[in-house]
């Protein structure tokens, strides 16, 4: 079994319904995420559109994370995915700076490392992981690559030439697939990145004892 | 940051989270320099140990000592970094052996254990002929040492500045550099002109060397990789370009030009401040190209 996620780009919404299951399904602190969707806004107005890109772990065949990975924290489970094991990680951040898809964070409360495990415990009792199960248009499909009957499989096949992934030339072989994704959705590169889009504020301490 | 893309699409983020920032700062930079010197003043010691074995025995006591107290600095600030520093345990009992630093810690231990041995040898047991035996399986191991962070820069595969060819050639000319540098300030005026001269050679060369890789990256890297152009903007008229050059001229082009002409003049003192100047030039080099590839979004 190798478990494969696939997002249509040309469904989503950007209603961040799989954002929210996500925090909650897995308890992730403020200001930081296993899952987010990406806004990008494209041409000139009149002639703009907005892009939306649900960004997570790609669960790589060949990830750097979980080869860099000194402890053996972050390691393949037999369905091909990338699982965190918070308790054994040291928080080196060697993943962090190893992931080129910028999956990875330190959690703030636990100190180590975290990320998108496609729900690894709700995949270990027959259940969909969380976003997949929020998403109002069923734009993100999970299942088995392995099988050809698969839905993911089926997709992937009835949309050849229009399946990708990110970031292809790192060598990771992602096991995560966009359909209808393009450059400015894919490549952070191809988009001009100002401050003052973020979805929190800088502000996360308490001023105490009258500083 | 501008990518010739944008002119056609004019494609900005308007939402995302925020830039994760630098993971790995100034304690990495600390930890790199460090074990430059540790590693470093082991291969001139021995280096000089063999050339000049008449001149330079007064130096195997200092050279142990200052490579025990660098190397454990280096282990200092590696433990300080992370973010569950009481579990670093986790690399002996739990190891993973494909990563740079499982394989990284367990030499540096071993290459502790070498330096202790040697102290003992020289300063419990005043064996010379047990230090020096000892002294060529610690340089045999210094070698791996200083190389590792190369290969755990070459496998943060999404820093795509850091390749491993390059890097590890910078890290051993830090270490030639940081050791000649050391060793200079370590000898006073005890070392004959044929020390000098020769540690003026290895401090001139290192720089002028490590200099042209930075240059040649500087022009040649943009035109292997995006990423690469995209990152070389922060040291090109970005917010880094000021620190880059500052580390430039002083690790490296104050240390050349002034062993030219300390070897012309027969000056030593324009030799110490060459070695001044290069250790602190190093950890401001080593500083820029840490950060920078980290200021680059991800996603």
């Amino acid at each position: 079994m190798q478990l494969g996620f696939l997002v249509d780009l040309r469904l989503c919404m950007g209603c961040k319904g799989c954002e929210i299951a996500c925090k909650v399904e897995n308890e992730v602190p403020l200001s930081t995420w296993r899952l987010r969707v990406k806004y990008v806004d494209v041409g000139t107005f009149p002639e703009t559109k907005r892009t939306f890109t649900p960004l997570r772990c790609n669960h790589c065949a060949n990830a750097p994370c979980e080869r860099i990975c000194p402890v053996s924290a972050l390691h393949y489970l037999e369905n091909g995915i990338v699982n965190i094991d918070k308790e054994r990680c040291i928080g080196c951040a060697g993943c962090v700076l190893a992931c080129p898809y910028g999956a990875i964070y330190i959690d703030p409360q636990t100190q180590t490392a975290d990320k998108c495990t496609y729900c690894a415990h709700r995949v270990a009792s027959s259940m969909m992981p969380s976003c997949v199960v929020a998403c109002p248009v069923e734009a993100n499909i999970f299942g088995d690559l392995d099988d050809p009957m698969s839905n993911i499989s089926k997709y992937i096949q009835s949309h050849q030439g229009n399946v990708q992934v990110r970031k292809p030339e790192k060598g990771t072989f992602p096991h995560h697939y966009y359909v209808g994704g393009g450059n400015v959705t894919l490549n952070p590169l191809a988009s001009f990145r100002g401050e003052g889009h973020n979805l929190f504020n800088n502000l996360k301490h308490l001023p105490i004892g009258g500083h | 940051m501008v990518h010739e893309t944008i002119a056609a699409t004019n494609a900005v983020v308007t939402l995302d989270v925020a830039l994760p920032g630098i993971v790995w700062g100034w304690i990495i930079t600390m930890n790199m320099w460090a074990k430059s010197i540790g590693t470093g003043i082991i291969f001139l010691g021995f280096y000089l140990l063999k050339k000049h074995p008449e001149q330079t025995g007064f130096i195997r006591f200092p050279v142990v000592a200052i490579s025990i107290v660098f190397i454990h600095i280096f282990l200092f600030f590696t433990v300080i970094d992370l973010h569950q520093m009481f579990r670093f345990w986790h690399i002996f009992f739990y190891p993973h052996l494909t990563s740079a630093i499982t394989i990284g810690a367990w030499m540096a231990t071993g290459f502790v254990g070498l330096l202790l041995a040697m102290a003992y040898s020289i300063y419990m047991k005043k064996d010379e002929a047990m230090y020096d035996k000892l002294l060529g399986w610690t340089v045999l191991l210094a070698i791996p040492v200083t190389l590792y962070t190369a290969g755990l820069m070459a496998q943060s595969t999404a820093r795509e500045l850091w390749q491993m060819p390059t890097e590890s050639a910078q890290m051993i000319l830090a270490a030639l550099l940081a050791g000649s540098a050391t060793m200079i300030l370590l000898g006073g005026n005890k070392f004959s002109d044929a020390v000098k001269k020769d540690l003026a050679i290895v401090l001139g060369l290192s720089a002028a060397a490590a200099f042209i890789l930075y240059m040649a990256e500087i022009i040649f890297g943009p035109m292997k990789a995006e990423e690469v152009a995209a990152v070389l903007h922060y040291i090109k008229g970005g917010e880094y370009t000021v620190m880059f050059w500052i580390g430039q001229v002083m690790a490296f082009l104050v240390p050349m030009a002034l062993v030219c002409l300390s070897l012309k003049n027969q000056s030593y003192y324009l030799l110490k401040i060459a070695a001044v100047s290069a250790l602190i030039g190093l950890w401001v080099s080593k500083h820029v190209w840490l950060v920078i590839p980290q200021l680059l979004p991800m996603s």
